[in-house]
C-alpha cells in the first residue's frame, strides 16, 4: 500500500494549502456579485398615462411578473386575481410563478436588481421585511392606498380596509407592505368535544385551570403546542399580558424598551401560564412534536387546547374529523383588574404582499393589488381559501366554515379592544430564534417564569444593542 | 477483462470485495469456544438489528405511500388499510413528478457525460503529466471540496445570469458538472496514477499519439474507476437540491429533488402527505434499483478510490 | 517525457479549468471579499468594514455554541462510525468461523452489505423527514418499541429535549454513514492476507484481540482516510440538522453551518455569514491537516 506516488494524506494536505492561495487570487479575475451599478432605477420602468379608469398609470401592454408563495392558500386564488387584471388589461402578459422558498429564489433577483413586480413574501422562507425596508428594496404603497377602490364607489383603497391593516404594513410611518389575509390569534378547541363533555370555555384564568383539571381527569391532556416551534406559545402569554396591562405592554416590546419583557404584566402572565406546566397539563411529548404533528394530536382529541392563528382550520382540513367544529376564543382574563375585557383578541392583517422598489412594472404590481383589494377580488379570496381578507365587509353573506365563523364572531365581539404587536415583523430574529428558544425551555418545564422572561429580555437587548439591525418605532 | 488488469496492478482489494465467502482452511482456536459462541449469538443479533434499523425506515416510506393522510398522521406505524395507487397517480400528474423525471433525465444525461469527459481528461492530464503549476491546478480542483455551497449562491446566480443560462436546463448541466469536478478529478487522478506506465509506453512505441493513447488504451483501462465515479456522480446529481433551487425558477423546469423538497415544504402547509410519500417512493425506487444492479461496481469502485 | 504534450494538456485541461474557475472558484473567491463588507444581501449596496465581521464573531455566543457542537461532532462522529463500521465489517468479512476451520464472513453477508449501504443512496432531506417521524415522542418507532418491551421510563422526547436532541441527531448521522465504511473497511480487510487471520485463529486469539492487534494496524491507512472524511462531514452537518431540528431546542443542536444559513437567509447579514463561511473553511482546513498529523505513522512516502 505504500507504492503510490501520492498518498491521499498528502493530497488532502496540499489541497488545504492550495485552497488558501487559490481563493483570493481567483477573486481578482472575476466580476463580483457586489458593487455593480444599480442601473435601471426609474428610467427603465413601464409607465402609462393616468386616467379615471387607470388611476395608477399602468402601461397597458407591459408584462407583469408575479411570484406567489405556494403554501396554505395555494395559488388558485392568485390566478383568479390575475385573471381580473387581464380582464382590465387584455394586452398585458402575466407571468405567474408559485414557489415555496421565497428567499432562495428571490434574494438573488433582489441583489441583481431584477426583482419581480409583485411578491407574496410569506412562509418559512419569507424574506425579512425589516431588512427589505431597511435596504430600500420595497416600493412605497401610498399611491395604491390613495387610489380609488376598483368597485367600492367613492372610496379610496385605504378607506375600504379593516382597521390596523395599513399600520401592520408600515415601517416608521410609511407603508411598504400589504397584509392581505386577516388573521385571528387565539386558543382553539373542539366545540363538539366540549359539548359532549359538558365543558364550557373558561373566561378567567382560575376557571381555566379548574377546567384543565377536569379535562385531565377525563383522560385528555388539556394542552398541546407546536413543540418544535414553541413561539406559538408566546402568543397567548403576550396576549394575556396585554389584556392585563393594556396595549402599552405590546408597544414597549415592539419599541425594544428596556425591561419591556420583564414588566409587571409580563410577569403576571408568565406566572399564570407556568401553572399549566407545573400541573402537567401539557400533552406528554409535545416539545418533540412539530406543528403538524401536535395539531394532529389535537384533532385526534388527545389534547383539548392549542394556540394558533386562524389558518389552523385550512391547515388541518385533511385530518380533521367530521363534526369536530373547531372554535377560537380569546385568552382568559387574569382577573377583574385586567385593562382589556375578556373578549379582546389579537387580530391582525397577515400574509404580506410587496412590490419591489426596482420592479420594472411597479405600477402594474400595485394595480394587481388594487384588483385584489376590490370587493370582488376579496370575496373570491375568502370563497377559495376560507380565510378573511382585509377588505371590510367582504366576508358578509359568504358561507364560511365553522372555525372561521367563530373567528369572525370573536373579532366582532372584540371590537375596538382588539390588539396586536409587530416586533416579530420588525425583528424576525427576535421572535423566530430567541423568544422561540426561551418558550421551548419554559413550556417544557426547564425554566422558571423569571428565567423565561429574562431570556426573552436578553434577546431583545441583544437586538437593541446590535447596530446592524435597523430599529423601527411605533407610537400607535 | 479489463477490470482484472487494472485491479491486478492495484492490489487485490477491489476485486475481492464481493467474495466474502472465500474460504481458507485452518485450524480453529480452542478453549475460547464457549465465549466465542456467546459472542457469535450476540454479534449475529447485532447484525440483524442493524439490518432492521436500516431497512425499516425505508420500508416505512414505501408503506406510507399507500396510506391516506389520516393514516399517515394518525397511525404512522400501522399498515395501510388499502393499496391506494391513486397516490402515485396524483404524485405523477398533479405533483408534476412525471415532468420532474423528464427534466432530471435530460440534465443528468448532459451533466454526467460532461462531468465524466472533463473530469477524466483533467485527471488524466494531471496524473500522467508534469508541467509548471500542475500541482497548483490539482489542489485548486480538490480544495473545492471544503467549501459550504450556500456561500456561492448569490455570486453564482449573477454569474450564471451573466452568460444567459439562468433558468435553463443546459445551465444546470454546466453547474452540476463544475461542482462535481473536485471529487471527480480527485478520484480519477488517483486512479490514473495507479495505471501502469508500461502500457502507455507500449502504446506510444506502437505509434499511438497521446490522444489516441488516452482514448484507446488508458480510458478503457480506467473503466472500473469511471464506472464508480460515474455512479457516485449520478447519485449526487440525482439528489442535488440546493443548486437547482437557486438557478431554476420556472415550475416546468424543476428537477426531481427540488420538486420533491418543494412538495415536502408545501405539504407542511397544506397537507397532502400521501402524495408526498408516493413522490418520495417514486424518486427513491430508481436510485435503489440502480444501486441493486450496480452494487458490485458501487462498492468496489468506492473502494478503489478510497484505498489510494 | 513525450512530445505532443502541450496540445494534449491544453485540450484536456483548459475546458474543465475554465468551467470550474468560472462557476466554482470565482463565486467562492467572492465570498472572501463579501466577508469584509456589511453587505445585507437584498440590494447591491455595501461598505467595506475590514475585519469587523470577524471581531463580531468573537463576541457572538451563538457562534461559539455552534462551534462547540461541531467540535463534539468532530470527536464523536468519526469515533462511533469507525468503531461500528469496523465491528460490522469484521463480522461480515472475517467474523464467521463456520464449519470447523474457516475464516470467512458470516452467512448472508452480501445481503447485509446491500442493506447497510442503502441509506447512502438517499438524499439528506429524505433521511431527515424519516427520522423526525422515527423520533416522534408519541407515535415514533423508538418510543413505541421501548414501550412495547416495558421500558416506558426510557421513552424520551428525543428531539424536544436539549439533553437528548444532540445525541439523537448524532445517531442519525452514524446511521446514514456507517454503511459506507462497512463496505470500505470490508474491502480493505479482503486485502489483508488470509493467513494472518488464520494464524491468529490458530493461536486462539479472540475476535476482539484480532481486531485490535491485527485488523486495526493493518487498516490504519484506510481508517485515517475515513477519519478525515467524517471530520469534514462533522464540521458541516448542516443539511440534516436543518431538516430535523433547525438547531433547537434552545440551540442544543446548532452547528456553524446552520448559523451561516440563518445569518444569510434569515437575518440577511451576508457579510457576516460569509465571514462565518470563511472561518468554517479555515477550520475545516486546519482540522484536516491536524488530523492527518495526529494520525501520522511510519510510512513510506515517495512523493
Amino acid at each position: 500500500m505504500a507504492q503510490s506516488d501520492l498518498t491521499r494524506r498528502t493530497v488532502l494536505r496540499r489541497a488545504a494549502a492550495a485552497g488558501v492561495l487559490a481563493g483570493p487570487a481567483a477573486g481578482l479575475l472575476s466580476s463580483c456579485a457586489l458593487g455593480d451599478d444599480t442601473s435601471g432605477d426609474t428610467s427603465g420602468k413601464y409607465e402609462g398615462t393616468k386616467s379615471d379608469k387607470n388611476p395608477l398609470g399602468v402601461k397597458e401592454d407591459a408584462p407583469l411578473d408575479v411570484v406567489i408563495f405556494n403554501g396554505g392558500f395555494g395559488e388558485d386564488y392568485a390566478k383568479a386575481h390575475q385573471a381580473m387584471y387581464k380582464e382590465t388589461y387584455p394586452k398585458a402578459e402575466v407571468k405567474h410563478s408559485a414557489v415555496v422558498e421565497i428567499n432562495k429564489e428571490l434574494q438573488p433577483r433582489f441583489v441583481d436588481g431584477t426583482p419581480p413586480d409583485f411578491v407574496n413574501n410569506s412562509g418559512a422562507g419569507q424574506i425579512d421585511l425589516g431588512g427589505l425596508v431597511a435596504q430600500g428594496a420595497l416600493a412605497d404603497l401610498t399611491p395604491l392606498l390613495d387610489a380609488p377602490s376598483l368597485d367600492v364607489p367613492g372610496k379610496k383603497v385605504r378607506e375600504t380596509l379593516l382597521p390596523g391593516t395599513v399600520e401592520s404594513g408600515s415601517f416608521d410611518g410609511k407603508t411598504y407592505v400589504l397584509n392581505y389575509a386577516y388573521t385571528v390569534y387565539g386558543i382553539w378547541y373542539s366545540s363538539k368535544l366540549f359539548t359532549e363533555k359538558g365543558w364550557e370555555y373558561a373566561k378567567t384564568w382560575d376557571e381555566h385551570i379548574a377546567l384543565c383539571k377536569k379535562i385531565k381527569a377525563a383522560g385528555i391532556a388539556p394542552w398541546t403546542y407546536q413543540g418544535k416551534h414553541p413561539r406559538y406559545m408566546s402568543w397567548p402569554v403576550i396576549s394575556t399580558a396585554i389584556k392585563f396591562g393594556g396595549p402599552q405592554v405590546a408597544m414597549a416590546i415592539d419599541n425594544l424598551e428596556p425591561g419591556a419583557w420583564t414588566s409587571d404584566a409580563m410577569k403576571a402572565a408568565a406566572e399564570a401560564w407556568h401553572q399549566i406546566v407545573k400541573d402537567k397539563y401539557i400533552l406528554e411529548g409535545s416539545p418533540g412534536l412539530d406543528h403538524k404533528q401536535s395539531q394532529t394530536e389535537w384533532c385526534k382529541g388527545n389534547a383539548a387546547f392549542i394556540s394558533c392563528g386562524s389558518w389552523l382550520e385550512s391547515e388541518q382540513k385533511a385530518v380533521t374529523p367530521e363534526g369536530f367544529n373547531m372554535a377560537v376564543a380569546p385568552t382568559p382574563s387574569l382577573g377583574s383588574a385586567d385593562k382589556l375585557p375578556f373578549a379582546a383578541i389579537r387580530g391582525t392583517a397577515g400574509e404580506p404582499f410587496v412590490v419591489p422598489a426596482k420592479a420594472k412594472n411597479e405600477r402594474g404590481g400595485m394595480e394587481l393589488m388594487r384588483h385584489m383589494l376590490s370587493m370582488k377580488g376579496a370575496k373570491d379570496f375568502t370563497g377559495k381559501v376560507s380565510s378573511l381578507s382585509v377588505v371590510a365587509g367582504a366576508a358578509e353573506g359568504a358561507t364560511l366554515p365553522f372555525g372561521l365563523t367563530t373567528a369572525v364572531k370573536a373579532l366582532a365581539d372584540s371590537g375596538s379592544n382588539g390588539f396586536n404587536w409587530v416586533y416579530n415583523v420588525y425583528y424576525r430574529k427576535l421572535e423566530r430564534e430567541l423568544v422561540d428558544a426561551a418558550c421551548g425551555e419554559f413550556f417544557s418545564g426547564r425554566t422558571t417564569p423569571a428565567e423565561f422572561l429574562a431570556a426573552c429580555q436578553k434577546g431583545a437587548d441583544l437586538i437593541a444593542a446590535d447596530t446592524t439591525f435597523k430599529k423601527y418605532k411605533r407610537s400607535a | 477483462m479489463s477490470e482484472q488488469t487494472a485491479v491486478a496492478e492495484r492490489g487485490p482489494q477491489a476485486a475481492q470485495v464481493d467474495r466474502p465467502g472465500q474460504n481458507v482452511t485452518g485450524e480453529p482456536g480452542r478453549g475460547r469456544k464457549a465465549l466465542d459462541g456467546t459472542l457469535n449469538v450476540f454479534s449475529h443479533a447485532f447484525l440483524v438489528v442493524w439490518g432492521l434499523l436500516t431497512a425499516l425506515p425505508l420500508l416505512w416510506v414505501v408503506l406510507s405511500s399507500f396510506k391516506d393522510d389520516a393514516e399517515i398522521l394518525g397511525d404512522p406505524w400501522g399498515l395501510p388499510s388499502a393499496l391506494r395507487f391513486d397516490n402515485f397517480a396524483r404524485a405523477w400528474t398533479h405533483g408534476h413528478i412525471g415532468q420532474y423525471f423528464v427534466n432530471t433525465g435530460i440534465v443528468l444525461l448532459g451533466s454526467l457525460t460532461l462531468t465524466m469527459l472533463l473530469g477524466a481528461t483533467a485527471a488524466y492530464a494531471l496524473a500522467r503529466y508534469k508541467f509548471l503549476g500542475s500541482r497548483l491546478v490539482y489542489f485548486v480542483f480538490v480544495g473545492g471540496m471544503m467549501f459550504p455551497v450556500v456561500l456561492a449562491f448569490v455570486p453564482l446566480f449573477k454569474i450564471v445570469g451573466g452568460v444567459g443560462l439562468r433558468d435553463t436546463l443546459p445551465g444546470l448541466m454546466l453547474i452540476y458538472t463544475a461542482y462535481s469536478l473536485p471529487f471527480t478529478v480527485f478520484f480519477l487522478t488517483a486512479f490514473f496514477r495507479t495505471l501502469p506506465d508500461a502500457v502507455a509506453e507500449a502504446a506510444y512505441i506502437d505509434g499511438c499519439g497521446p490522444f489516441r493513447t488516452f482514448f484507446r488504451v488508458m480510458l478503457p483501462m480506467a473503466k472500473p474507476g469511471l464506472i464508480s465515479v460515474g455512479i457516485f456522480n449520478f447519485l449526487g446529481h440525482w439528489n442535488q437540491y440546493l443548486l437547482p433551487v437557486v438557478l431554476i425558477t420556472s415550475d416546468e423546469k424543476q428537477v426531481l429533488a427540488q420538486g420533491l423538497a418543494n412538495l415536502a415544504i408545501s405539504e407542511g402547509y397544506r397537507g397532502d402527505y400521501s402524495r408526498l410519500f408516493a413522490g418520495l417512493t417514486l424518486a427513491m425506487l430508481p436510485v435503489l434499483v440502480v444501486y441493486a444492479v450496480f452494487q458490485r461496481q458501487v462498492q468496489s469502485g468506492l473502494t478503489a478510490g478510497q484505498m489510494k | 517525457m513525450r512530445h505532443g504534450k502541450y496540445p494534449l494538456l491544453a485540450a484536456f485541461l483548459l475546458p474543465p479549468l475554465a468551467l470550474y474557475g468560472y462557476f466554482v472558484v470565482s463565486p467562492y473567491a467572492q465570498s472572501f471579499l463579501i466577508a469584509m463588507t456589511d453587505w445585507q444581501g437584498l440590494s447591491p449596496a455595501y461598505e467595506f468594514v475590514g475585519f469587523d465581521n470577524f471581531k463580531r464573531m468573537v463576541g457572538d455566543e451563538y457562534v461559539w455554541n455552534a462551534l462547540l457542537n461541531n467540535l463534539w461532532l468532530l470527536v464523536l462522529l468519526p469515533l462511533l462510525t469507525i468503531a461500528l463500521g469496523l465491528f460490522l465489517a469484521t463480522m461480515l468479512n472475517v467474523g464467521g468461523r463456520g464449519g470447523r476451520s474457516t475464516v470467512t464472513g458470516v452467512r448472508g453477508s452480501g445481503l447485509y452489505k446491500v442493506i447497510y449501504f442503502a441509506p447512502q443512496m438517499l438524499s439528506v432531506s429524505i433521511v431527515g423527514v424519516l427520522w423526525a417521524e422515527v423520533y416522534n415522542p408519541r407515535s415514533g418507532l423508538v418510543n413505541s418499541a421501548l414501550r412495547a418491551v416495558g421500558l416506558d421510563g426510557l421513552a424520551k422526547v428525543w428531539l424536544g429535549d436539549p439533553a437528548y436532541a444532540f445525541w439523537a441527531v448524532l445517531a442519525v448521522m452514524v446511521w446514514a454513514n456507517v454503511g459506507f465504511y462497512v463496505v470500505l473497511f470490508g474491502a480493505a480487510m479482503q486485502s489483508v492476507p488470509r493467513d494472518i487471520y488464520e494464524a491468529a485463529a490458530l493461536d486462539g486469539s479472540s475476535r476482539l484481540n484480532t481486531l485490535v492487534r491485527i485488523t486495526i494496524p493493518l487498516l490504519w491507512d484506510t481508517i485515517q482516510v475515513a477519519w478525515v472524511y467524517l471530520a469534514i462531514l462533522a464540521l458541516d452537518g448542516f443539511a440534516l440538522i436543518h431538516v430535523m431540528t433547525r438547531g433547537g431546542p434552545n440551540f442544543s443542536t446548532d452547528v456553524v453551518g446552520l448559523r451561516l444559513y440563518t445569518e444569510a437567509f434569515g437575518d440577511y447579514k451576508w457579510g457576516y455569514a460569509s465571514a462565518i463561511g470563511v472561518v468554517m473553511f479555515f477550520v475545516t482546513l486546519s482540522v484536516t491537516v491536524l488530523s492527518l498529523r495526529l494520525t501520522r505513522r511510519e510510512r513510506i512516502e515517495l512523493s
